[in-house]
């Protein structure tokens, strides 16, 4: 089964310091940020350097193949592109996976997972949808190639939204401390010790310069931190709008139409510095990806991959 | 004046319910709506789930908990308000609804059983739409026991629209399936505590479960099965009302959404799904639009000098650009979404969260203002 922890990449490279050592990194945020743009960017500036790289989605409507302009990849572990895969990670296919680790043979799962009956059980057993997804990606952190080396280098997990995130990475926790001693408890712990183990892994925080997602990031930190025991190591301000007028931009005799824009975007500005000032606060480094004005896509992913992989 | 799809929709409906994904503004829109009414004269509650604290403090909201709160005339004085009925808001406490629930239906000595039973617990998390069942449940019992003019729910965000109208259903799934029929029968026949999975003892099928989750678990689950199986008829009965209160003539959905692509999918298909289920959609509410940018502004950027100019030109493109992605997305939801009128909404300079943006954001919903959508493009 899954139990030993891995040990950490021993390469450095150009991903915001903070992460370079990392071999699991978790993106979360409240849904509507660029979560997944932020997940999809890290993924491609991680294969860029030269690390084997898997980016998750966990039982989402699929982006991230989407922004990467990349047939959609479903439940099978699909390449990207050089050394970029991407899994959309749903529950029936990963409690097929799981399942089949523990009983080791396929008749015995068919003669009881899919037993109608027992189906009903599992869908009511608490936690357990989440364990097996977590479990899968995790599982992947610990796969090696014929020639010992790590399968995936790096994985990169575009987690669900705030408070969904909260529930899904407490799981294991939830699991060691409520279900009796088993298979699934042995897991859970192992699962648990990976995700709370600094050396390993790292959450990245991406927020908007608005009041609400600013809040929930510093509530989503603090969660982190308390309930979870998670390590927030990066926080990604999306969005910002850097200033742009200053009061020698602004002629006499402009119109009252132009004096609003002027004056709207600087309130857009003061606001995105006055967010970037608060996230500042967690004590966790903030990197700011500007507002972008074109499609979305391929193109916007590798501005931001650009941002996020800028010098040292 | 055009007659405006949200006015009559409140004012020939008892109940208003706000649905959408998250992060789309719709506990504003609901809070706009019950100030508006009550600003007419309708007296309003608005029933919401996890408002913004800067709108929950607006509304008086302090502390969770289910107390619904008159917003005091001080309040409203301070924002220049008369409203000319009470408004009252609630927030919607998932935990104590259930809680009250299983106090009221089950029999007395299951009720600590029930409570304390580690799968009653994690309800929430592991039965998919549990929070939206909660709120038809409050709806329901807000509908019958008390009497506001007008109430206004609003929604949890939903992963999955589905999960909102299915609610009901999926309890009763829980409750009334097969599979659970056959395990507990022959049990509660016999008026034993018992389970037919435990009668079958060392079987197979139980023993390779119990290898998987532990034992226990199953015994817990059995436990908690036996103990809520006499509340099937009331769950059943309730849900055939809240079925038949979302249906009603009285009561209106609008739906809410922003105009980006991504969130646009969701809203058509959530059009689809509510229609389908004979859900009258009032209108749907395009929020925080990009409006157009004025010609003459293009003319006069063209004439400053050239200092000010890069700059203003740049800021009138980017608004540009935004206006025109919206108007692309506003033109294919009114193609998707047939007869159903689309309210749109102005983004504002800053979020909404005091009464007098409640007011501000009334006023385009209510049809006081309309606003102009850019030429869509290319």
């Amino acid at each position: 089964m899954l139990r030993s922890t891995p040990h950490h990449v021993n390469v450095t490279f150009a991903v915001v310091e903070e992460l370079a050592d990392k071999r699991l990194l978790v993106v979360t945020g409240k849904g509507g940020v660029g979560k997944s743009t932020v997940a999809a960017a890290l993924a491609v500036q991680s294969a860029r350097e030269g690390l084997r790289t898997l980016v998750c989605e966990v039982n989402a409507k699929e982006r991230i193949s989407q922004l990467l302009n990349r047939p959609e990849v479903g439940a099978e572990v699909t390449a990207l592109d050089e050394n970029l895969w991407a899994v959309n990670v749903r529950p029936q296919e990963a409690m097929r996976e799981y399942a089949l680790m523990m009983l080791k043979f396929e008749s015995i799962y068919s003669a009881v997972f899919e037993n109608r009956v027992v189906r009903y059980f599992l869908r009511f057993i608490p936690s357990l949808q989440e364990l097996v997804l977590l479990g899968k990606i995790l599982f992947h952190l610990r796969e090696k190639r014929p020639d010992g080396r790590w399968r995936f280098d790096r994985i990169i997990i575009d987690a669900p939204a705030t408070g969904h995130a909260i529930t899904f990475l407490s799981v294991p926790q939830v699991i060691v401390d409520t279900v009796p001693p088993g298979a699934m408890s042995a897991d859970a712990t192992w699962m648990r010790d990976l995700l709370v183990d600094p050396k390993t892994t790292a959450v990245v925080l991406v927020s908007l310069p608005e009041e609400l997602p600013v809040n929930e990031t510093i509530e989503l930190h603090a969660a982190l931190t308390s309930r979870v025991k998670m390590r927030s190591a990066l926080v990604v301000l999306n969005g910002f709008i850097p200033p742009r007028f200053g009061p020698a931009d602004l002629p006499e005799g402009l119109s009252a139409g132009l004096k609003a824009l002027a004056h709207n975007h600087s309130s857009r500005a003061t606001l995105s510095d006055t967010c970037f000032t608060r996230l500042q606060q967690l004590g966790v480094p903030v990197v700011k990806v500007p507002r972008l004005f074109g499609d979305f896509g391929r193109q916007a992913i590798e501005q931001v991959a650009a941002q996020l992989g800028g010098p040292k | 004046m055009k007659a405006n799809p949200i006015r009559a929709a409140l004012e020939s409906s008892d109940v208003v319910i706000t649905v959408g994904s998250g992060g789309v503004g719709k506990t504003t829109v609901a809070a706009a709506l019950a100030l508006r009414a009550a600003m007419e004269g309708q007296g309003s509650l608005v029933c919401t789930i996890d408002p913004a604290r800067r709108l929950a403090n607006a509304l008086g909201l302090q502390a969770l908990g289910n107390a619904e709160t008159e917003i005091s005339t001080a309040t409203f004085a301070n924002a220049g308000l008369a409203p000319r009925a009470p408004m009252r808001a609630m927030m919607l406490d998932m935990k104590r609804t259930w809680d009250e629930l299983i106090e009221r239906r089950a029999p007395p000595d299951k009720r600590e059983k029930i409570l304390n039973n580690r799968f009653y617990q994690s309800l929430s998390s592991a039965l998919a739409g549990s929070q939206e069942y909660v709120a038809m449940e409050k709806l329901w019992e807000l509908r019958t026991q008390r009497d506001y003019p007008l109430i206004v729910l609003d929604t949890p965000p939903t992963a999955h629209a589905l999960d909102f109208l299915d609610a009901p259903n999926r309890i009763l799934d829980f409750l009334d399936n097969d599979a659970s029929k056959w395990l507990l029968t022959p049990a509660m026949a016999a008026g034993k505590f018992g389970l037919k999975l435990f009668n079958l003892g060392g079987s197979y099928v139980a023993k390779t479960i119990a290898r998987f989750t532990g034992t226990e678990t199953l015994q817990q689950l059995a436990d908690f099965m036996l103990n809520i199986s006499g509340m099937n008829e009331g769950f059943r009965e309730r849900a055939h009302q809240t079925r038949a209160l979302l249906e009603a003539e009285t009561t209106s959905f609008v739906l809410v959404t922003g105009p980006m692509p991504e969130r646009l999918d969701e809203a058509i298909y959530f059009h689809t799904l509510l229609q389908q289920n004979k859900m009258k959609v009032a209108a749907i509410v395009v929020n925080r639009v990009h409006s157009s940018v004025a010609d003459s502004l293009w003319e006069e950027v063209a004439r400053l000098p050239a200092s000010a100019q890069a700059k203003f030109d740049q800021t009138l493109k980017e608004n540009d650009h935004l206006a025109r992605q919206d108007a692309r997305g506003i033109a294919k939801l009114r193609e998707a979404c047939g007869a159903t009128p689309l309210v749109l909404v102005p983004r504002f300079e800053l979020d909404v969260h005091d009464l007098n943006g409640l007011y501000e954001t009334s006023h385009w919903l209510w049809g006081d203002r309309h606003l102009d959508v850019a030429a869509p493009g290319q």
